[in-house]
């Protein structure tokens, strides 16, 4: 519970680490389309944080093979980390664009190409990563994975629902769209700072 | 008045079009405006919506129901200066230390939002309105009175700029412009805006045993300092002790504590209410819901069992009265821009101010008080607890269209 916290308000991936900025911008025009995709990312890392986790525990960091014989002891496949963790990924993301095409073709249009691209969506890996660097167990890196899937929800569709409302703003023309998304996300993590250094 | 308005008159070919400072017609409007009605009124024709409320009129009202607060802030600045030093003055002394000390900021803040106010209106063309004097008022009032005049005019001339005008003026502001600036000196400078001592020394000596921290600072540091006792009267005992009874529950809803400049008076930020609430101009749900959801939160964590820590055990009713809760939630959560636009969203919009508030004091070390980030924070999700009230009535529509 309280890692389910920490992940998604303190160490929220957008506002705290500024991970998975690109489809977080692209796709956060309309609510719904960046709902779908916040719970794309969610269902991505809640599955392929354990699943990595179990990839690099018995696989990959050093020593980690001595469970088949006492004579692998001695290897290190470390240096696989980031190809194995992205194939993974991108298997995930693929078995979900498989089911959105299947089920909700209006989103799978809407998404377009950021759908493949939560595959190279830096908070996923980003997320696989802290997991190792900070060492979780099996149980945490689900909550960890879940959580920091719902952050970039809620951060998501909060950027959605304030670009929904902006639309009847006056922006500077040299401004609009990216620009002021930017300022505006620089705003919004400002809101967020509350969180920082919160004892859980 | 007649002749300061055959004077405007006599300028105005100057201002408008193809006269000689045809790029400063805005400026020209704002001063006409402010000083005089404004000569169009609605066609009789045609569907209108009648109300006396106006922006100018509803802005108005804003300033003057901050005005009790300013004078009491006025007045305890000076007073705080006195007990603080151990003199002895009358009312006048404390009201005129009070106002040499405040009035340079106000005008600081007036001049620098106003200038970055004035050169987007004569760029953009939009015409200039009283919003900047709600801002411009609404910042020194949240600032200590030890602030460095050259950090008012940074604050407000960024948040001016970054939190209102690029997203097109009054009205489209994402979050809230006064909270903003006070956000970016936390950040920005946080020793001269959240240090120990927020008393006016003026290079005396203060007496001895004094401290000139806020009940915030003295609760957060007597917390952490105790971490395993579980006494509910810890706090308010120690701040009883401190400054010789200063922080009793009727002093901080009065206000007679140190704090930022308009922030210490609860009663006063309540009058203010009333005046908004009456005029129409704030919402009473979103104010009756923080102070709800403060309350609520500070029982839940005086029923958490378990939980060594003295600041869970705080009666909740202090929370409401410590710090900047009452002017925040009068003053800046009703902000009718960057607030919930839908009467459902202000409940709960109202309602997770006050509980972040209380959370962010209990829970966060590292900020003593809550409201400001509580009320950008909430300010950031309002437009998303909009969405979803609007598509739960959408939704509730439909079914009963259906239904028929």
């Amino acid at each position: 519970m309280e890692l389910l916290i920490r992940s998604t308000f303190v160490d929220n991936m957008i506002f705290a680490y500024f991970l998975g900025m690109c489809s977080y911008l692209a796709v956060s025009k309309k609510v719904n389309t960046a709902l779908g995709l916040g719970l794309a990312v969610v269902f991505v890392l809640t599955l392929t944080v354990p699943l990595n986790w179990l990839i690099n525990e018995y696989v990959l960091r050093p020593g980690a093979l001595s469970w088949i014989s006492p004579d692998f002891a001695t290897v290190d496949l470390s240096f696989l980390t980031f190809i194995v963790f992205i194939a993974v990924i991108s298997g995930f993301v693929q078995l979900i664009e498989m089911v959105i095409e299947r089920f909700s073709p209006a989103l799978y249009a809407a998404l377009g190409i950021f759908l493949p691209l939560i595959a190279v969506n830096c908070s996923i890996l980003g997320a696989s990563l802290f997991m190792i660097g900070r060492s979780y167990d099996f149980g945490n890196s689900i909550i960890f994975g879940f959580g920091s899937g719902l952050g970039w929800l809620l951060a998501i569709v909060a950027l959605a629902a304030i670009r929904e409302k902006m639309k009847y703003s006056n922006v500077p023309a040299p401004l609009r769209g990216l620009g002021i998304t930017f300022i505006l996300v620089g705003l919004m993590s400002l809101g967020f700072l509350g969180f920082m250094g919160m004892k859980i | 008045m007649k002749f300061l308005h055959d004077i405007l008159e006599k300028q105005r070919p100057l201002f408008e079009r193809g006269g000689k400072f045809e790029k400063l017609y805005y400026l020209f409007e704002a001063i006409e405006t402010f000083l005089f009605t404004p000569a169009e009124v609605t066609k009789p024709k045609g569907v209108q919506v009648r109300d006396a409320i106006d922006l100018k009129r509803l802005m108005m009202t804003v300033v003057i129901a901050m005005i009790p607060c300013l004078i009491f802030g006025i007045w305890n600045v000076g007073e705080q200066h006195y007990i603080a030093t151990g003199k002895v003055g009358s009312f006048w002394d404390k009201f005129l230390f009070g106002a040499i000390k405040v009035i340079p900021i106000i005008l600081v803040a007036y001049a620098s939002g106003g200038t970055v106010e004035v050169i987007f209106a004569i760029i953009r063309k939009h015409p200039i309105n009283e919003g900047f004097l709600v801002t411009g008022l609404l910042i020194p009032l949240i600032m200590p009175a030890t602030i460095p005049l050259w950090q008012v005019a940074l604050a407000t001339v960024f948040a001016v700029l970054v939190a209102k005008e690029v997203f097109g003026g009054t009205g489209m502001n994402i979050l809230n412009v006064a909270m903003t600036a006070r956000a970016f000196l936390y950040f920005a400078y946080p020793s001269d805006i959240s240090g120990e001592v927020w008393v006016v020394s003026d290079g005396e000596k203060f007496v001895d045993g004094y401290s000139g921290a806020t009940a915030l600072a003295i609760a957060a540091s007597v917390s952490a300092a105790n971490p395993s006792t579980n006494s509910t009267t810890l706090i308010t005992d120690a701040l009883t002790a401190a400054n010789n009874g200063m922080f009793s529950f009727y002093n901080l809803f009065m206000g007679f504590v140190p704090g930022s400049i308009g922030e210490t008076s609860t009663l006063m930020a309540l009058i203010g209410a009333a005046i908004m609430i009456s005029c129409g101009v704030a919402s009473w749900k979103i104010i009756f819901s923080v102070f709800l959801g403060a309350y609520l939160t500070g029982i839940i964590f005086n029923l958490i069992p378990g939980e060594p820590r003295p600041y869970f055990c705080l009666p909740a009713h202090y929370h409401l009265v410590m710090g900047g809760l009452a002017f925040g939630a009068v003053f800046m959560a009703t902000d009718p821009v960057s607030s919930a636009q839908t009467e459902i969203g202000k409940w709960i919009y109202g309602f997770l101010i006050g509980f972040l508030t209380v959370l962010i004091r209990v829970k966060n070390p590292a900020y003593p008080e809550g409201i400001m980030l509580a009320v950008l924070l909430m300010n950031v999700l309002a437009p998303l607890i909009d969405f979803y009230v609007v598509q739960a009535n959408k939704r509730k529509r439909l079914k009963r269209a259906l239904a028929v």
